[in-house]
């Protein structure tokens, strides 16, 4: 019985991650970007979300996450995020600057959704100082 | 006994009316107080020397102040993105309109590209240069650098043209060296650039319609430039001699720019699929050649 009820228990934490701990709130920096189904450039997207937007990073040891990864909730959405998309600081967006200008671009749900995948696809590079 | 009750009386009553002008006249003056203290010129004097004219006439300029830039952000609103920023702008807004056609939206190995290209240009002394590399899974856009935003360059290139050529990562790094330079010389930008986009950029449609034939134009020409157009003769040229005066320095560079030209010297002439490739960047036998030690007659 004591056998059956401490199997019930660790099925519950296993479903239930509760040492979900937040880290810090950053934002968003490409013009556009997708919140990932799990920590690949080609997983499945679950939000897309813009420049600027507030991101909560996540903590926890149920959740394993590659370095260059992060684990963030938007919303009601948990999922993963590259780390060189976000900062700790609000970015200066192109929407914010230019918001009449982007408005009259009209972007279509399908041009919004390939935004987000441009940056997720962009092999990324920059040469030292000297 | 009766003159003295009429002179009682007589006193009293003169009494009272000097009273009641006394009265008189002070409520007079209380009035005339009260008519000071709403006059502000009366008090005018008083105020210059609490300083409260001089703080109501800066809250006034402070107000003014507010307005203006209010007005300014408002106006700010409706400009247009400077020069950089709309190459920047097109250049994302031309691949994600041509995302089909491009193929880029696919699932690819780490090929580790970016960090070979990067080992290459720190070796030539190219430093704080950033960049994008998209790869392409089609086979009729084979390369191309474009401007980026924050003074990136975003270079495309084509996994099929990669894989056929077996390229390896120095190749490509060279193969993407050579667009950097066509870039770095205005090629791209020269071609594609139009007049409205020197007119428009930075200004404002403040009370006015947006003019989006600006980005149209630019994707249209992204397009025939990449896709049609090309490079000159001349232009082939400058860049071979650059690519061989930078690669000097560096003879396993330079060895393997020399076979690379060669090995797309061959592909292309067998490969149908790639003809159109001399047509966008004449020509690999003629690069070869100007890479060429003068052959001098015994």
């Amino acid at each position: 019985m004591f056998f059956l009820f401490f199997l019930s228990f660790l099925s519950f934490a296993d479903t239930t991650p509760t040492d979900e701990k937040v880290v810090g709130v950053f934002y968003m920096t490409p013009i556009f970007g997708h919140i990932h189904q799990s920590s690949s450039r080609a997983s499945a997207s679950l939000t897309t979300i813009q420049c600027a937007h507030p991101v909560k990073v996540i903590e926890s040891t149920k959740v394993l996450v590659s370095p260059e990864w992060a684990y963030v909730q938007v919303a009601d959405y948990k999922g993963f995020i590259l780390k060189s998309f976000l900062s700790e600081k609000r970015p200066d967006c192109l929407q914010g600057k230019y918001p009449k200008f982007f408005d009259s671009l009209n972007l279509d749900l399908a041009e919004l959704y390939y935004w987000g995948r441009l940056h997720d696809h962009f092999l990324q590079g920059e040469t030292r100082v000297h | 006994m009766t003159i003295f009750y009429k002179v009682k009386l007589a006193f009293i009553s003169l009494s009272l009316i000097s009273a009641t002008i006394c009265f008189s006249q002070t409520a007079k003056f209380q009035e005339e107080k009260e008519l000071e203290v709403v006059n502000f010129l009366s008090i005018q004097k008083v105020l210059k020397k609490d300083g409260l004219s001089q703080s109501a006439e800066m809250k006034k300029k402070q107000v003014s102040v507010m307005k203006t830039e209010q007005k300014n952000l408002d106006r700010a609103r409706y400009n247009y993105p400077t020069e950089d920023e709309i190459w920047g702008l097109a250049t994302d807004y031309w691949l994600i309109k041509n995302a089909q056609v491009l193929g880029w939206d696919f699932e690819k190995p780490d090929f580790g590209i970016e960090n070979s290209f990067k080992g290459v240009l720190e070796n030539l002394g190219f430093y704080q240069k950033k960049f994008k590399i998209l790869v392409l899974n089609t086979s009729s856009i084979i390369r191309g650098a474009l401007p980026g935003l924050d003074g990136e360059i975003v270079y495309i290139i084509s996994l099929p043209f990669i894989r056929s050529l077996d390229l390896s990562k120095l190749e490509i790094a060279i193969f993407l060296l050579e667009d950097y330079f066509r870039y770095e010389a205005g090629y791209f930008k020269k071609a594609v650039g139009t007049e409205k986009l020197k007119k428009m950029a930075g200004s404002s449609f403040y009370e006015q319609k947006v003019d989006l034939s600006l980005m149209e134009e630019l994707v249209k020409n992204y397009g025939q430039q990449i896709e049609n157009k090309g490079f000159s003769f001349q232009q082939q040229f400058e860049t071979t001699k650059k690519m061989d005066t930078f690669l000097k320095s560096h003879p396993e560079f330079w060895n393997v720019y020399f076979r690379l030209l060669g090995k797309i010297q061959n592909f292309v002439k067998t490969n149908h699929q790639y003809k159109d490739y001399i047509k966008l960047y004449p020509s690999p036998e003629m690069q070869l050649k100007w890479l060429s030690p003068d052959e001098k007659a015994l």
